[in-house]
């Protein structure tokens, strides 16, 4: 079963830099234990938000603006993919995420080779 | 067959089977929401049938085939279950069987931290004590279709996010095991707070938490808070019969006739939290329960422990810091140093608990002490502004007109 963790983060706050490196060195073993028990799909640490573009459709036709989807002060600030038995085991990855300023949303990934109506290769 | 069952002799069934069969079901076709569901049609036609037929000699024989029944309905409808349904259908017999640890697991997944706790309580109602939607929804003073729509929502999530069926291990068990507490004494407290069983349900809610609690207390013996909140809800259920008058009209704890009390209750109870004490450190139901304890062995009002019951709040206030539990602090505060520390300590909570109305009834109890009698009757009225619990409401108001009649007279003079 796949899940998305999504970071959430506070933009306006900020740390100082040997804050952010200790940060770096937790988030690096964090990211070690995962990949080491094989359950890491895949993950990217994104700039923030006001580096977002988004485009939206009027009647079909795309309108590009600057900023992200939705105004925030908190905003996603990087995600994962994990491979996992069953939402448990997802939780108790997100509970050991270093930063604890930030917020970890667990969304379970959609699993197109279960539909029928949906044919993958 | 037993003739003419009552309500009660059905619920009791329910209890004891729903489940069991429930979880079972779940182990087998690995789909929560299927199985629930599966279960849940064969209690409504037990409800339909039962009355009319009485009771079954072996009602979980009888709801499992009627369960298997409403299985081969549905895989003729439906191809979408097809490989599930066919696990029922056709190996049913040899996998069915009561396993206890089932139904602890099922408990484990209703009261998931992943789902809200209103969906929690409601789908351990539903899936593990066998209540209907319907009577979930009145006994939660909310409509059938909010209640279908909520219990739907959880039991979905229960399967897209893949929450487990299974009793967490020893790590996550405290924090896993406060879920089902939590859960279980708003179920209780629904019970007691509302105007004792509700007829319109048939169900009493305080019996189904008290059943499950104990149920969880035998599955899980070595847990303190798990005996401390059993020792609370027997504690609170011995005074249940002394809490209303013949009127239904609320009688608060100084008036409670404490002859009455279920005092063979309320020494067991007390064995309950000494059992509890021993297995670990005092949690918040703990605390909770030696203080509901203070009052349940005091001989009369006036002969009240309260430096034990302030030292017990202080210590609850340490461990689940809230407004609420400050407030009731506040009280014993009064019956210890009276009323103007207690008075300091309710106009510091103000901004926090505005909105709930048992602030403003101590607060209108304390104005009294002070003779503040205008103001009393004002925070009254808040307070019956704030409640729709009948029986609350019907108590504030026979205080309030004695106070606004002393209030005018003391202001005319």
């Amino acid at each position: 079963m796949k899940y998305m963790l999504l970071f959430i983060k506070n933009e306006e706050a900020v740390s100082d830099d040997a804050t952010q490196s200790a940060h770096y060195a937790a988030i690096d073993e964090w990211f070690a234990e995962i990949g080491r028990d094989g359950k890491l799909r895949g993950g990217e640490e994104l700039q923030p938000s006001n580096t977002a573009t988004t485009i939206r459709f009027q009647e079909g036709r795309p309108l590009v603006t600057d900023g992200p989807f939705m105004e925030s002060k908190e905003n996603v600030a990087g995600f994962v993919t994990i491979d996992v038995a069953d939402l448990d085991e997802a939780i108790a990855i997100a509970k050991k995420w270093p930063p604890k300023d930030q917020a970890v949303e667990i969304r379970p990934v959609v699993n197109h080779e279960a539909m029928p109506h949906h044919p993958v290769g | 067959m037993v003739n003419d069952p009552t309500g009660e002799a059905m619920n009791a069934v329910f209890r004891a089977e729903v489940g069991l069969i429930c979880g079972s079901l779940v182990r087998i076709t690995g789909d929560f929401d299927l199985a629930e569901d599966l279960v849940q049609d064969a209690v409504v036609v037990a409800l339909q049938r039962w009355p009319v037929d009485g009771v079954p000699e072996r009602p979980a024989a009888w709801l499992l085939q009627t369960a298997r029944h409403r299985a081969i309905d549905r895989l003729r409808r439906d191809s979408t279950y097809r490989a599930k349904l066919q696990l029922l259908t056709d190996g049913w017999a040899p996998d069915v069987r009561a396993d206890p640890d089932d139904r602890l697991r099922l408990i484990f997944t209703c009261c998931h931290p992943a789902l809200a706790r209103d969906a929690q309580v409601a789908l351990t109602l539903r899936a593990v004590m066998g209540m209907t939607t319907s009577q979930i929804a009145h006994a939660f003073l909310v409509s059938e279709a909010t209640m279908a729509q909520r219990i739907v929502r959880a039991k979905r999530k229960i399967v897209d996010a893949h929450i487990p069926y299974r009793v967490p291990g020893p790590d996550e068990l405290p924090d896993r095991l406060a879920e089902i507490l939590a859960s279980l004494y708003i179920v209780f407290n629904e019970g007691y707070l509302g105007s004792g069983p509700d007829l319109a349900t048939s169900r009493d809610l305080c019996v189904d938490a008290l059943w499950l609690c104990g149920l969880v207390a035998r599955m899980l013996p070595e847990e303190p808070e798990v005996l401390a909140l059993l020792a609370l809800m027997r504690l609170h259920e011995a005074r249940r019969a002394t809490r209303f008058d013949a009127a239904g009209v609320l009688v608060l704890l100084r008036d409670q006739d404490r002859a009455r009390w279920d005092h063979a209750a309320i020494a067991a109870a007390g064995a309950l939290l000494e059992q509890s004490r021993r297995l670990g450190r005092p949690g918040p139901y703990w605390l909770q329960a030696a203080i509901a304890a203070c009052h349940a062995e005091a001989p009369t009002f006036d002969e009240t422990d309260w430096p034990q019951i302030l030292a017990l709040y202080g210590a609850l206030v340490r461990l689940s810091p809230g407004p609420v539990v400050r407030l009731n602090r506040a009280i014993a505060l009064e019956h210890v140093a009276g009323p103007v520390p207690a008075m300091e300590e309710l106009d510091a909570l103000r901004a926090d608990l505005d909105g709930y109305h048992l602030y403003w009834a101590a607060r209108a109890e304390l104005l009294r002490r002070f003779g503040r009698l205008d103001e009393a009757a004002e925070a009254d009225r808040r307070a019956i502004e704030l409640t729709d619990n009948p029986s609350e409401r019907a108590l504030l108001e026979t205080r309030l007109e004695p106070t606004v009649i002393r209030a005018t007279s003391a202001n005319n003079n």
